[in-house]
């Protein structure tokens, strides 16, 4: 599958054959840091007079790079379709592998980069617990009561909070019953002839951008 | 001070017939237990009794009752303290049988007042295969998605928590609650 790259976005390209291959592995390397950690326009002016150019010139490059990068990444394309869609901007034969070399190079990080992009839940992190026998109270003198004191550690886009809950032993037994026949699901027959289908169900297709797409496969 | 009187006051067979179905402990009893609800003054063999009387010995009985439960009083502490208000043999009897008998719904209502951890009463979860996001194509992975019911003494409404997890995160988290209901096994068997 190919990439279609706009007409701007072969001129911002463009910038990049005028300068040594060394500050292409530069620009790749900044965008790749711009992915992880967001843009620093004093890094575009920096470069701009080094190379006695425009900062927007070295911007759009950078950009530039960071699109085909992140498009390529996302779409997951093969070596050869990445060279494919290459070779129409017309770069030479040097500047073509080393663009390659960066795609493959960066291609996992910047899937798990935009990975934390899609719209999600507060994710798990990590599950705290305590045992506790509650023995009396205001309105009861002299109980017995056990009670499992939780604290589960949730992320969401980047925030760590945690939420302190408690439950009963009987409860307890409940979780642990349920949560274990969900992950029993995944070994089932269903699920495994799901899994492999989708993998060669989708693998051909041209595809267009799809909000989030899942396939429900079993619940509670 | 006021409930020995007012026991006192019950105590007195002039105020109160000694017969069982007219007796206010038989009433108080229920009364402790729906604490919000009016009380039964209208009970037809309690009608010839000033009604403020009544009340305060009603009063009286429920606190009394409250108290009692609330520090697991036994029997011989009921005797002793309606010996002092003056009760005879026959209704102390009475009242210790009716005491016995609510002892137990008592303690739990008693026990379930107070304020706690908001409480996790029930989970669901669904699991999900992920094919492809606008940002992310070729996904193909599994994810949990876990929601946990709970109950809030706080507010009457029942929240939910909702996370999603991977199937390695999922099987942390179970390890984690089995560790949990292992530990307390082990605590009921010392």
């Amino acid at each position: 599958m190919l990439l279609e790259l706009s007409e701007e976005h072969k001129e911002h390209l463009a910038f990049l054959p005028q300068v040594d291959s060394a500050v292409v592995a530069e620009f790749g390397r900044i965008a790749v840091e711009f992915l992880r950690r967001g843009t620093n326009p004093k890094i575009y002016e920096g470069a701009a007079r080094k190379l006695n150019v425009s900062s927007d010139t070295v911007q759009h490059g950078v950009e530039g790079l960071t699109y085909l990068l992140t498009e390529s990444s996302k779409l997951m394309i093969s070596e050869l379709d990445f060279q494919d869609s290459v070779f129409v901007l017309g770069f030479s034969e040097e500047l073509n592998k080393l663009l390659l070399q960066l795609y493959l190079d960066n291609r996992k990080e910047i899937r798990t980069i935009l990975s934390e992009l899609a719209p999600s839940l507060p994710s798990y992190h990590n599950l705290e617990w305590r045992l506790d026998v509650q023995l009396a109270s205001r309105s009861l003198r002299q109980q017995i009561k056990p009670a499992v004191t939780i604290k589960l550690h949730l992320n969401q886009n980047g925030d760590h909070n945690t939420r302190v809950l408690q439950t009963d032993p009987a409860t307890l037994l409940h979780l642990v019953q349920q949560l274990e026949q969900a992950l029993e699901e995944m070994k089932t027959n269903h699920c495994r002839r799901v899994v492999r289908n989708i993998k060669i169900f989708s693998s051909g297709f041209a595809l267009a951008p799809w909000l989030r797409g899942t396939v429900q496969l079993c619940s509670s | 001070r006021a409930v020995q009187k007012a026991f006192q006051c019950w105590a007195d067979p002039g105020s109160f017939d000694s017969t069982p179905s007219r007796s206010p402990s038989r009433t108080g009893f229920p009364r402790a237990h729906r604490l919000n609800a009016p009380g039964r003054r209208d009970h037809p063999d309690l009608k010839h009794i000033d009604p403020v009387v009544l009340k305060h010995c009603h009063a009286a009985a429920a606190t009394y009752i409250l108290e009692a439960g609330k520090h697991r009083a036994d029997k011989s502490t009921l005797s002793t303290y309606l010996e002092d208000c003056k009760f005879d043999r026959e209704r102390i009897e009475l009242f210790c049988t009716e005491y016995q008998n609510n002892k137990n719904s008592l303690e739990i209502l008693l026990g379930s007042i107070g304020r706690s951890l908001p409480h996790i009463t029930d989970v669901s979860w669904c699991l999900e295969y992920q094919i492809k996001t606008n940002q992310l194509h070729k996904m193909h992975r599994p994810a949990y998605l876990v929601t946990l019911s709970i109950q809030n003494t706080d507010s009457p409404s029942y929240p939910e928590i909702s996370f999603s997890c991977s199937m390695e995160q999922l099987q942390d988290l179970v390890g984690k609650l089995k560790d949990a209901s292992k530990s307390l096994e082990r605590a009921t068997q010392l």
